[in-house]
């Protein structure tokens, strides 16, 4: 394997690694998995498109689309998450899952059937030398983006106030309330930030990838893969599950081709069953 | 009322992970004995209780049962076999009525005469509500008799009287010394109040901080100056 | 774990002494556990009837499009029976039917075309097949509930989806391009149908309905029965259950086999009317669909989700050209998973269920 295909595996483990975050973060805080993530991803990527077919610049769609999904994001909180609190985790996971469908029909509805084009910045759209290879550069933004954000967010969360008031919550939410920390208040920056995490993975997967109506569905069971193999909440261990699943992939991809497909399946069934609650969870 | 104890189990330990919650504590009972087990606030008291039904595994001692090593046994098989126990944070089948839940683990332990245990438990009102939907004290009843039920040799009784009315605390554990007595069962009783297990208990055993502090007859272990110096205080 | 919400069990309790000789558990001469003769008969007789008539849609329905819709609701209806009969008796939400749906589906794709093998030994293989296919999911994945087992079963399923299109056994399954079902040699009829009379609707009609009527009996039955009941005792306090002497993971383990028994007659079925298997009966489409169709028909009636899917079928004929099908279906599932938590079914018994109290109520008033 050479090292053009290890980058490889890490941007897309990078691209996993910002959306599981989100993900992981509001599992963590809610006890939800929200299945919806995967719209959200594609939806940012749509708006991605929008921006820069507007002929703006691909830097500020990196900025706006996340916003929108944050947006997005305070609306799923406000409108389901609160008002579903007292019912059991997988009916919310259920709704969830039909927010996902709604959602992706809306999309189809708006832009269209067909696989739209964004291009990258001008910028970074050539190759970079890494190491005597000549690699895409702008794969090499995104593992970069990716590296920055985990580190801010792990940083963000273990030193900040609100950071800490969402540790406190996920990790036991009816104490926290009775400390004094607005678990609602809390729980509304989460799903925000989570909406956000899937907003920017989208902008960034959009001129990788290109933005087609099915690339929700596709990238969601492997985000949720990647977000239970991590662990039950566990934000670490989701950024790490990502990181494993993209080389893991790869690495099947260049080994194994015809059976690749398999590989998040199969990493995802021998993990649970050695160890059901993921690889650095604690509860169930 | 004495004999051969039908439970015994020695150099009991329960470790999470550094903290050591029972350290090698032994405990013996015959049959139709009442053995009380009380001692502060993380004391071991619930740790010793999952130590003895199988809940947890034990980090080293055997338990034994009748003569035979339960201690690698699951807890099925320890139930099917003798050794039932009740919970503290009451454990019932909440969406099924009184008479489906008894009579399910009825016919899996053989029990055959299992209105004697309604009535003893005055259930009969009941039978045909679900969990649910009766009060706290009755689910509690429920909890208790379903331990009863088959003629466990054993009954391990984790805080009975928990979130009773000091007038149902002492009617619960009136039955259960009643009921020992009549079925020759062995019983372990954990419980915070003090008074009542001096009052029906033939045997206890005072736990501190994992380890046994006195063991022996209520009037001895009530005037054993260890123990009142590190739990009964001015109770004694 | 908490389960979906499903409503108090409404089976009354028999008043008729336990007929078969079993030694104690008795209360007072009357059993609430357990299958007792006259209910027994009485819901025979009731399937009986059911089945009779049903036996005449063809002379109602006339039109062919229509009678396919109904003829496929009713086997896709198979198919969610055996979800939600996992989802009510074990407390189970599961992705993952589709592996044998499907699996069964290509399993007599296979014998038929492949192997040669008559369409009535195919249907058996495949039925047995998909079955033995979920006892070994099954012993893997019941071990864990909620989210975990949801993210296993749709994870199991998927797989084999992405197994059915690889390339590389393209021979066996025709990924993409999928299997054309032909029956070859000499023995070309499945109980004395043609692959023709199969593929008509009307004349397809009473193998699926007779199917259905039989498949639901018999899962009543088993709800019935003391396993159903350890089932549930095993959903509402697995630790209790155990406590009480019962081995929790075998129960569940019949439970999940029988929902999938289920789904592979479904996939079955399925296979002899249309003639053709592609990947799509292994699909996360169908496995989400199914499962909606199932929740919002309602499982805490035993035909629910039959209901359920009948309507899916339905709409799948209106919406399916527009595309709009997948956004009414999550429509659907939100509203019935927040206001209807019973399902259409759910919601309708507990009308009737209200109007009994109402007319009661004024009865006693008018009387006192």
């Amino acid at each position: 394997m050479n090292l053009a295909q290890v980058l490889n595996g890490l941007a897309l483990g990078a691209l996993l690694m910002i959306l599981s975050s989100g993900l992981a973060l509001i599992y963590g805080l809610r006890g939800v998995m929200n299945f919806s993530h995967g719209a959200l991803y594609m939806l940012g990527a749509y708006l991605a498109y929008e921006v820069t077919s507007q002929g703006l610049s691909f830097w500020l769609a990196l900025i706006l689309a996340p916003l929108g999904l944050a947006i997005v994001g305070a609306a799923l909180e406000l409108g389901f998450f609160r008002r579903l609190q007292r019912r059991s985790h997988i009916e919310v996971g259920l709704v969830t899952f039909g927010i996902a469908l709604v959602i992706d029909r809306l999309i189809v509805i708006v832009w269209g059937d067909n696989t739209l084009p964004v291009r990258a910045p001008k910028a970074v759209d050539g190759t970079t030398n890494v190491f005597g290879t000549d690699y895409p550069t702008y794969r090499l933004l995104m593992i970069v983006v990716a590296i920055a954000m985990a580190a801010a967010l792990v940083l963000w969360l273990r030193n900040s106030r609100v950071g800490l008031h969402i540790r406190a919550a996920s990790h036991d939410t009816e104490t926290s309330g009775i400390l004094g920390i607005n678990v609602d208040r809390v729980s509304l920056v989460v799903v925000m930030l989570g909406g956000a995490l899937a907003g920017l993975a989208g902008t960034l997967a959009a001129p990788y990838f290109s933005v087609s109506p099915g690339m929700g569905q596709s990238i969601l069971i492997t985000v949720l893969i990647v977000v239970v193999v991590g662990g039950i909440g566990s934000v670490g261990g989701a950024m790490a599950a990502a990181l494993l699943l993209g080389l893991v992939q790869i690495m099947g991809n260049v080994w194994l081709p015809s059976v690749a497909v398999l590989v998040p399946y199969a990493l995802l069934i021998v993990v649970l069953l050695w160890r059901p609650t993921g690889l650095a969870g604690k509860r169930v | 009322m004495s004999g051969a104890p039908v439970l015994e189990a020695s150099g009991v330990t329960l470790r999470y992970g550094a903290v050591v919650a029972v350290d090698d504590v032994d405990i013996a009972v015959a049959p139709g004995v009442l053995h009380g087990v009380i001692g502060p606030n993380g004391a071991g008291k619930s740790s010793f209780m999952d130590a003895l039904s199988g809940r947890r595994r034990l980090s080293a001692g055997t338990v034994m049962l009748g003569g035979e090593d339960i201690t690698r046994r699951k807890v099925a098989w320890r139930r099917t076999h003798g050794m039932a126990r009740s919970f503290q944070k009451t454990s019932v089948f909440n969406s099924m009525s009184v008479r489906t839940q008894l009579e399910m683990v009825a016919r899996r332990n053989r029990e055959e005469d299992l209105d004697s245990i309604v009535h003893a438990f005055a259930l009969e009102p009941y039978l045909d509500q679900p969990c649910s939907a009766i009060s706290y004290g009755l689910q509690r009843s429920v909890d208790i008799a379903m331990a009863l039920i088959g003629k466990p040799h054993v009954v391990l009784l984790d805080e009975p009287g928990a979130g009773l009315s000091q007038e149902e605390s002492v009617r619960m554990l009136d039955h259960i010394r009643a009921l020992c007595s009549e079925r020759d069962v062995a019983a372990v009783l954990v419980e915070h109040d003090v008074d009542g297990v001096f009052r029906v208990c033939d045997e206890v055993t005072v736990l501190s901080l994992g380890t046994v502090l006195a063991c022996g007859k209520p009037a001895d272990v009530r005037a054993n100056p260890a123990v009142i110096e590190a739990y009964l205080g001015s109770q004694a | 774990m908490s389960s979906v919400p499903t409503a108090v069990s409404t089976d009354d309790p028999a008043v008729v002494p336990d007929l078969d000789d079993d030694a104690g558990g008795m209360l007072d001469g009357r059993v609430s556990v357990g299958l007792e003769r006259r209910v027994v008969l009485r819901g025979a007789i009731v399937a009986a009837v059911v089945l009779v008539l049903g036996l005449f849609v063809p002379n109602i329905i006339t039109d062919s499009y229509d009678m396919g819709v109904a003829a496929d609701g009713v086997v896709l209806g198979i198919m969610a029976i055996g979800i939600g009969f996992l989802a009510h008796r074990s407390g189970l939400i599961s992705l993952g039917h589709t592996a044998f749906y499907g699996g069964s589906a290509y399993g007599l794709a296979i014998a038929t075309t492949h192997w040669g093998w008559s369409p009535t030994s195919a249907a058996l293989f495949a039925v047995v097949g998909g079955t033995l296919l979920a006892v070994a999911i099954g012993a893997l994945v019941i071990r864990i509930t909620g989210f975990g087992f949801l993210m296993l079963t749709l994870a199991f399923g998927q797989a084999l989806y992405a197994v059915s299109t690889l390339t590389s056994v393209r021979s066996v399954t025709g990924a993409f391009d999928g299997i054309s079902v032909t029956y070859a040699g000499e023995n070309t009829k499945f109980l004395g149908m043609t692959q023709a009379q199969l593929g008509a609707p009307h004349t397809f009609w009473p193998l699926a309905w007779i199917s259905l009527v039989v498949v639901a009996f018999g899962l009543w039955l088993v709800g019935r029965s003391r396993f159903g009941v350890t089932l549930e005792a095993i959903r509402d306090n697995e630790e209790r259950a155990r406590f009480s002497g019962y081995n929790t993971y075998l129960p569940r383990l019949g439970g999940f086999a029988i929902s999938g028994a289920c789904a592979s007659i479904a996939g079955v079925l399925f296979a002899l009317k249309a003639s053709y298997v592609s990947p799509d009966v292994l699909g996360f489409q169908l496995a989400g669909d199914s499962l909606i169709a199932t929740i919002v028909g309602g499982f805490t009636i035993l035909v629910g989700p039959a209901i359920g899917a009948v309507l899916y079928i339905y709409a799948q004929g209106k919406f399916g050209d527009t595309g709009n099908l997948e956004l009414y279906m999550g429509l659907a599932l939100i509203v019935t998973v927040i206001f209807l938590p019973g399902g259409v079914t759910g919601w309708v018994v507990e009308q009737f269920r209200r109007l009994r109290t109402l007319v009661a109520g004024r009865k006693g008033a008018s009387r006192s």
